[in-house]
This record gives C-alpha cells, sequence and structure tokens, in this order.
C-alpha cells in the first residue's frame, strides 16, 4: 500500500476541514431553515438532513479518536503513514470520481438515517462545533504514530483501523455529504427561484 | 503582510491613541516579530500568566470564561488591527481567569511582557500611551457592561451588527450568541427576523 508523510497527510486533511467549516460559517449558518432544510425531491435529503447524518457519525468518531489519542505514547513520532486494506477500501468508497461526481449510491446505515426535523440552526452548530474539534484533533496527530493508534469502526467496533485512515475515512465522508448537501441547496434553490417567476 | 507593512499598522494605531518621539517609536518597533496560528488554537489558557501582547493584523480571537459546569462564556472579541491578549493578566502580571483562542486562521504581531516593561521603565511618554490604551480599553468594557445589562436581545443583536456586520459570516454564530448572552434559538430568530 502506499505510503505518504504523516505532515503532507495531515495538512491536506486540515485544509479539507478547514474549506468546509468556512462554507458552513460563512454560508450555511445564514441561511434559513426554510431553505436549509428543503427537500429536492421526496427521496433525497436535504441539506439539513446531510449535516445530521454527517453529526450522528461524529458523535461516535470523534470521542474514539479523542480516546486513542489520550491512550497513546508519542515518544515515537514516525513521518511515514501506510493505509491499511480495510481503511484504503472505505475511504475510495466515499470519495467522488474524478469528475467530482458522487460515486455509486450507497445506502447509509439506519442508525445513521435522520429520523426528525431538527431546527437548522441546532444542526449547523453542532456540525460546526464538530469540524472545529476535528481540527483540533488533526494538530494533536500531527506529531503522533498514524500507524500505531487504532479506533474501531461504527458498525463494528472490535474491527480496528490505523489512526491516520479513519482520519482520511471521515473526511472522504464528510466532503461527500457536505457536496451532497450543497446540491441539494443548489437544487432547492431553483425549485424557489421558479416558484418566485411564476407567481 | 510584511513585517514593515504590519508596523505601519500599529505605527497608526499607537499614534491615534498617543503620539510617540521617534526615538520612542524606533525602540516599540524593535520589539515585535510576526508570528501565525491556525483556527482554534489556545494561545493563553487559564492560570497560566499571559506573558505576550499581541498586534491582531489577520483573523478573529476571542477570550472566554470557563464556567464549573463547563460552559463557555464569550468575554471579547479581537480583529485587526487592534492589541490582543488576556489584557488584565498582561498588565498585572497574575494568572488567567480565561482561555485566549483563535477563531479563525489569524496572523499577529507579538511581543512579550519584560520587553514592554522595559520601555515603560525607561519612557514616561511611553507609560502615557500604554496608560491611555488602557483607559479607552475600560471605557470600553464598561460600555459593553451597560449593553449587556440594559438593552433587549434585538438592541443586542442590531448593535453588535451595525458596529461590526462583518463577523455573521467570519464567527459560528453561537460565539456571538454567547458574547451577546442570548441563546442560540432567540439569536436564530433574530437573525431571520431583523433587517439591519
Amino acid at each position: 500500500m502506499k505510503t505518504q508523510k504523516n505532515e503532507t497527510l495531515i495538512n491536506e486533511l486540515l485544509d479539507q476541514t478547514e474549506t468546509i467549516l468556512k462554507k458552513a460559517i460563512a454560508e450555511w449558518q445564514l441561511l434559513p431553515h426554510s431553505r436549509f432544510a428543503l427537500k429536492p425531491s421526496p427521496e433525497s435529503w436535504s441539506a439539513n438532513e446531510c449535516l445530521q447524518h454527517l453529526n450522528s457519525y461524529g458523535r461516535y468518531y470523534l470521542p474514539a479518536i479523542e480516546k486513542s489519542i489520550a491512550q497513546a505514547k508519542n515518544d515515537n513520532p514516525t513521518d511515514e503513514f501506510a493505509s491499511g486494506w480495510l481503511g484504503n477500501y472505505f475511504t475510495k468508497l466515499m470519495l467522488p470520481t474524478k469528475e467530482g461526481k458522487l460515486s455509486k449510491k450507497m445506502k447509509s446505515p439506519k442508525d445513521h438515517t435522520p429520523k426528525t426535523i431538527i431546527e437548522s440552526h441546532i444542526v449547523i452548530t453542532e456540525f460546526i462545533d464538530q469540524q472545529e474539534k476535528l481540527l483540533q484533533l488533526l494538530t494533536i496527530a500531527k506529531k503522533m504514530d498514524l500507524n500505531k493508534s487504532k479506533v474501531g469502526i461504527s458498525i463494528a467496533p472490535f474491527i480496528k483501523l490505523k489512526l491516520g485512515d479513519v482520519f482520511m475515512f471521515l473526511i472522504a465522508h464528510i466532503v461527500r455529504h457536505t457536496q451532497q448537501a450543497e446540491s441539494a441547496l443548489g437544487k432547492t434553490g431553483e425549485v424557489i427561484e421558479v416558484q418566485t417567476l411564476s407567481q | 503582510m510584511k513585517l514593515t507593512e504590519s508596523l505601519q499598522h500599529l505605527k497608526k494605531f499607537t499614534y491615534s491613541i498617543h503620539p510617540l518621539s521617534d526615538e520612542e517609536w524606533s525602540n516599540f518597533a524593535s520589539i515585535w516579530h510576526e508570528d501565525e496560528a491556525k483556527r482554534k488554537t489556545i494561545l493563553t489558557a487559564k492560570g497560566e500568566t499571559e506573558k505576550n501582547l499581541y498586534f491582531i493584523t489577520e483573523g478573529v480571537q476571542r477570550a472566554y470564561y470557563l464556567t464549573a459546569d463547563d460552559k463557555e462564556a464569550t468575554i471579547v472579541f479581537t480583529y485587526p488591527f487592534s492589541f490582543s491578549g488576556v489584557a488584565d493578566s498582561f498588565l498585572t502580571q497574575t494568572p488567567s481567569k480565561y482561555f485566549f483562542e483563535t477563531l479563525t486562521q489569524s496572523i499577529f504581531l507579538k511581543t512579550s511582557y519584560s520587553q514592554v516593561a522595559a520601555l515603560l521603565d525607561r519612557y514616561p511618554n511611553f507609560e502615557r500611551f500604554i496608560r491611555l490604551a488602557t483607559a479607552y480599553a475600560l471605557k470600553g468594557a464598561l460600555e459593553r457592561q451597560v449593553e449587556l445589562q440594559t438593552f433587549s436581545a434585538e438592541q443586542k443583536f442590531t448593535t453588535l451588527l451595525t458596529r461590526s456586520p462583518q463577523v455573521l459570516r467570519l464567527i459560528p454564530h453561537k460565539y456571538l450568541a454567547s458574547y451577546l448572552g442570548i441563546d442560540a434559538a432567540t439569536f436564530s430568530k433574530l437573525l431571520s427576523t431583523v433587517r439591519v
């Protein structure tokens, strides 16, 4: 499996998280609930639901990563990270294609499917909190061995991935669903315009 | 921003409070170096004594108090171009009751208490500048106290947005709500109803 510099990887993940945070702070938190929670179609998720879905994963993974970091012995940071095969598989599954499209549709696990409408400002606040936390954890992890520390995965906590793989997989998942949220907002934006015109 | 450019901003800021002589300015200018920090970096933690004075050239920072049950109360925001750091801890050299952190990626000039203190001892006119800067900070703090105690949630919201409209797109709203002392639901309602 391909190896990469620890610092390069973490910096890339920090940049991706920073970009998403900026979007949430400069744009999403200013949108009215009526817009943010509007479904583009009955079967597809609203931006609100995309973020609820991400928040439910963050509630598992962020404390799990924090625990793994707290238990790690930091004396021997290595500067090379090599993905494990399973971690690599999960990350690939999440990432959009080269053309920027989402790869094949996936059914999200039931536990992480939004069931109720929650006010958008609550959902966005939790999302921003989680991304801020993620930035802080990534910064600490810069000085760690990303191969050695392990985190159990949410569907089967006894299956453990390398810390570096968990960061990559988690952030790829966030990128995937924030893109989905953006496209939901784009589509619902069009609907609103058309309605305004026909009035 | 280059160091010389940042120092020009510092000079303008300084002279608007109280002008220094050329000698005083060149000594003051020589104690600073440029530094930066990523988003959400704690620069001073509770219990530490503030050793640094900052002059902000990019980004937003805040000082907050952490309650016994782990709730955060945002006390103050700082932006360019102004001094920053935990002012009371810096001036009194006693442990800070607050955390001081960046809320966005930040660039600043930084100097130490001992270097500022040496200039205070050496130049009465420099001491006058620091005294006036402190007096204006006190004036601001008392005005804010009045707003916190007498303004309605809507007045607080409108005042903040008239004074600094850019903060809505720059700062997560929970920090703004905390700074104004209003709850998140009220803040969200004001955001959708109040037009500034």
